[in-house]
């Protein structure tokens, strides 16, 4: 894999550089001009008893022409920034060492590492210049993680690309930035950046088959409406409406962020996913106790 | 109790005249009295939004109503309070400010003014039908198509905002008409009040504007019931064409409801200043500027979606230009206060704090033309504080300083100065506890939209303070419509020009009679009640 050229920076830092500039400057504008309104009324203001009667004045050709010239100069030069981090957060030429697909679904993201499929969690190794192709299987949604730059609308029919660059190790949180529907508050993404060999590791896992299996739990998932939307490589369930849930008890929240994920929370929201998630797509699936506490400990054990 | 002019123009049992009112001051406190009533509920909703935002992983509402109380909340605001109150000031100012004795369709005026009310009841009507529309005021498609929005609410918003653009276009004509063709003798184009101006450049604004979103409902509406697909990329559509059509349409709008208000800002600062306003031609100019440069901007909007970095960038350069023509303005207004004898009355109060308002939203505005910077903190609550900034900073705070100038004229009383006093720091002070703080959020990664928040993200506090702010503002309008209703009750009597002020609305008595005017007055300059008051200092020699 190649690394990234030192000279091209990440997009979030090229952004934050280019609005510390424009926010100076406009700062430097905010104060000169509300200075100027409010020393026009301490100095004109009637009740100092200025005497006389007010000025005449009603126009001054020079000054009017000054100050429509001074702004378009200054915009001039923010344009020129513009263009110079447009180019920069695309990637400057760059080639990407790595592609990934995303997908954006009502209220969910598919990631997909050439055909290796997972959900919510985007890892990515640090330091890579990464281009995420990004489309929807509905309606119009957007990718955005602030710590790591722009965001993304993801339009059905259409592959919008978004170049991704992690400066460090760690979690990054974001999550979808164009109203979808009714759950597009619990839309939320955790992008998980890790050292080159962690992430191979990682996506190797991610390739296989599920890591553990138990009959009986697999047997209730099969015979309830469970299969029709989700897929568990290994296993018959193969429904792409929902999640795959392969290696679901490896990420870190369910329903794309709204609980945590291990044995109760799991539980919990099997029994009853609208109270955690008002308006998802998952129905309630009528289980008993039993089947409930066997289905959560199968799927949490899912690493 | 003494009577109240507004009201007792009629005797009481002709009191239903005002369903079939054809007078040009009746058909604006008719638009004026929609838009305070549309006002109020878009504020209830805001308080709803602001009440659920509060605290994160609140369950105040449940998600449906609070996308149905933020879609109601920006179609009100936008096309059911503004541009109503704009319009209703337009129609009884006009006239008046022109040396007219009315619009020039009196009948299609009242055909407008209904039509747009008629519209907001339709879509007001959802409510009851079933549920409101709960797509976000801009509806993007396909989430308003069938398959993803299958109850009747967007069918309403289509319906609703159809009708009530219908009204506004004839009403834009009719206002055009009055102004190019029914001016008073010596009453040149380059002579008419800012305000009226101001109106004139609008109602092109309009009659460029909603037609492109007129068009665009009827191909939802087509899409929706007919089983079209203009908008459905699996039937050979594009979602991104809705998008295209509906801010051709919206970002016009954006000026359609500012411009007016900078129109009443350009007759209230000159007259609490006691000097002309500065650089007319510039101001009148520049709004022409705006005018243009406003129907090439629309992509702003979309700098996300993926149109390509040449797009971006001629529309990134478009959104700057158009940022030269409104700076021009606040200096213009500066330089009228330069030199002057301000007299800071209410309304003149609230026409500073437009400026002083109007320049962070303007900044900020700046900021979203730059594309990177927009990329990071498009659709976040960064946008929401913006645009905030423009038009409550701006256009409400103007309509505001209007409100306080004019109603003596309408009214025949004054305002409570000592209570506007205290409507306009409640204002300043609620306003920037609301959405200074959002600036914030949105740059930090709080989406607009989200009906709640992880507490994990730590936006509690702030989302706190703005819910704050939100409460302080619905105190400060309450002291606002206490005023109002005191001072018809009781107000002092405002007499003929209680402002000593300049153009030939205040030339008349307060309310001024049917037909305006005893006999059609004549111009010689820009202030012309000003030369008739100081013929020894005339203007436009």
């Amino acid at each position: 894999m190649q690394s990234y050229p030192a000279t091209v920076r990440p997009p979030a830092d090229a952004i934050g550089t280019l609005s510390i500039i424009v926010g100076v400057i406009a700062l430097l504008i905010f104060i000169g001009v509300e200075g100027a309104l409010v020393f026009a009324i301490w100095r004109y203001r009637a009740s100092r008893h200025l005497g006389g009667e007010a000025a005449t004045f009603e126009r001054n050709r020079r000054l009017e022409i000054a100050w429509t010239a001074a702004p378009a100069l200054i915009l001039a030069v923010i344009f020129i920034l513009t263009l110079g981090t447009m180019a920069e957060i695309n990637g400057a030429g760059v080639p990407a060492a790595m592609r990934i697909t995303a997908t954006g679904h009502q209220w969910w993201w598919e990631f997909s590492y050439g055909g290796v499929k997972t959900a919510n969690e985007l890892h990515i190794p640090v330091g890579t210049p990464i281009d995420l192709e990004v489309s929807s299987a509905d309606v119009i949604h957007s990718f955005w993680v602030p710590d790591l730059g722009p965001k993304k609308d993801m339009l059905p029919g259409v592959t919008n690309r978004l170049r991704l660059l992690a400066p460090r190790a760690g979690s990054y949180e974001g999550q979808c930035a164009e109203f979808c529907g009714i759950e597009h508050a619990w839309m939320r993404i955790r992008v998980v950046a890790q050292s080159q060999t962690e992430f191979d590791a990682w996506l190797r896992t991610q390739a296989e088959p599920r890591t553990t299996s138990d009959t009986k739990a697999e047997q209730i998932l099969l015979a309830n409406i469970c299969v029709s939307c989700h897929t568990i490589r290994g296993t018959t369930a193969a429904g792409t409406a929902g999640p795959d849930l392969t290696h679901v008890g490896g990420r870190a929240t369910l329903g794309a962020g709204v609980i945590p994920n291990d044995v109760a929370s799991m539980r919990a929201w099997l029994a009853d996913p609208q109270r955690y998630k008002p308006g998802a797509l998952m129905p309630s699936v009528p289980l008993s106790t039993t089947d409930l506490d066997a289905l959560a400990n199968y799927l949490v054990s899912l690493k | 109790m003494t009577a109240i002019p507004l009201w007792v123009r009629r005797p009481a049992g002709e009191r239903v005249g005002w369903l079939r009112t054809v007078d040009h001051k009746e058909i604006g406190v008719l638009y004026i009295g929609m838009g305070v009533a549309f006002f109020a509920f878009g504020g209830l909703e805001a308080l709803l939004i602001r009440a659920q935002l509060a605290t994160p992983e609140a369950r105040l509402l449940d998600p449906e109503t609070f996308n149905q109380a933020f879609t109601v909340h920006g179609v009100t605001m936008i096309l059911l309070a503004i541009v109503p109150l704009l319009v209703g000031f337009a129609n009884y100012l006009v006239p008046l400010m022109i040396g007219a004795r009315d619009v020039a369709f009196p009948r299609l005026n009242a055909l407008s003014f209904w039509l747009s009310l008629i519209g907001g009841v339709v879509l007001y009507f959802s409510f009851l039908a079933g549920g409101a529309p709960d797509t976000g005021w801009f509806s993007y498609a396909p989430l308003s198509e069938r398959a993803f929005a299958p109850g009747t609410g967007v069918d309403y918003y289509i319906l609703g905002l159809a009708v009530n653009g219908a009204g506004t276009i004839i009403g834009a004509i009719n206002i055009a008409v009055t102004i190019l063709l029914m001016r008073c003798p010596g009453m040149a184009i380059s002579r008419v009040p800012l305000f009226v101006w101001m109106t004139l450049i609008t109602s092109v604004l309009i009659l460029g504007a909603y037609p492109a979103l007129t068009a665009a409902l009827v191909m939802l509406f087509v899409d929706r019931q007919l089983g079209g697909h203009f908008f459905d990329p699996a039937g050979g559509g594009q979602a991104v064409l809705w998008q295209h059509l509906f801010w051709f349409f919206g970002h016009p709008e954006v000026y359609i409801m500012v411009l007016p208000a900078m129109g009443m800002i350009s007759e209230v600062i000159p007259v609490f200043s006691r000097k002309p306003i500065f650089g007319y031609a510039f101001v009148a100019g520049s709004s022409v500027a705006i005018a243009f440069l406003s129907f090439s901007v629309w992509a702003h909007h979309m700098f996300a979606v993926g149109l390509g970095d040449t797009e971006n960038a001629i529309f990134s350069a478009t959104s700057m230009l158009i940022a030269i023509p409104t700076g021009v303005k606040i200096f213009n207004w500066i330089a009228t206060m330069v030199g002057g004898r301000l007299r800071l009355t209410t309304a003149m109060l609230f026409a500073v704090g437009f400026i002083a308002m109007f320049v962070i939203g303007g900044l900020s505005g700046v900021s979203l033309a730059v594309v990177p910077i927009d990329l990071a903190v498009t659709d976040s609550y960064y946008v929401v504080a913006h645009l905030h900034y423009v038009l409550f900073g701006g256009t409400m705070l103007g309509i505001f300083a209007g409100a306080y100038y004019w109603f003596p004229k309408m009214s025949g009383r004054l305002l409570s100065e000592v209570l506007g006093r205290w409507h306009f720091w409640t204002t300043f002070v609620g306003f920037n506890l609301t959405f200074l703080p959002q600036h914030w959020l949105g740059a930090v990664g709080m989406p607009r939209r989200v009906f709640t928040y992880a507490a994990s993200t730590g936006w509690g506090p702030l989302n706190l303070i703005s819910t704050i702010g939100a409460a302080i503002l619905a105190i400060a309008m309450v002291i606002f419509f206490v005023n109002v209703l005191r001072s018809l009750r009781s107000g002092e009597v405002a007499g003929d020009d209680p402002w000593d002020a300049f153009t030939l609305e205040w030339s008349t008595t307060s309310p001024p009679p049917p037909e305006n005017f005893a006999t059609i007055p004549a111009v010689t300059g820009r202030r012309p009640l000003w030369d008739r008051k100081h013929p020894e200092s005339r203007d436009g020699r």
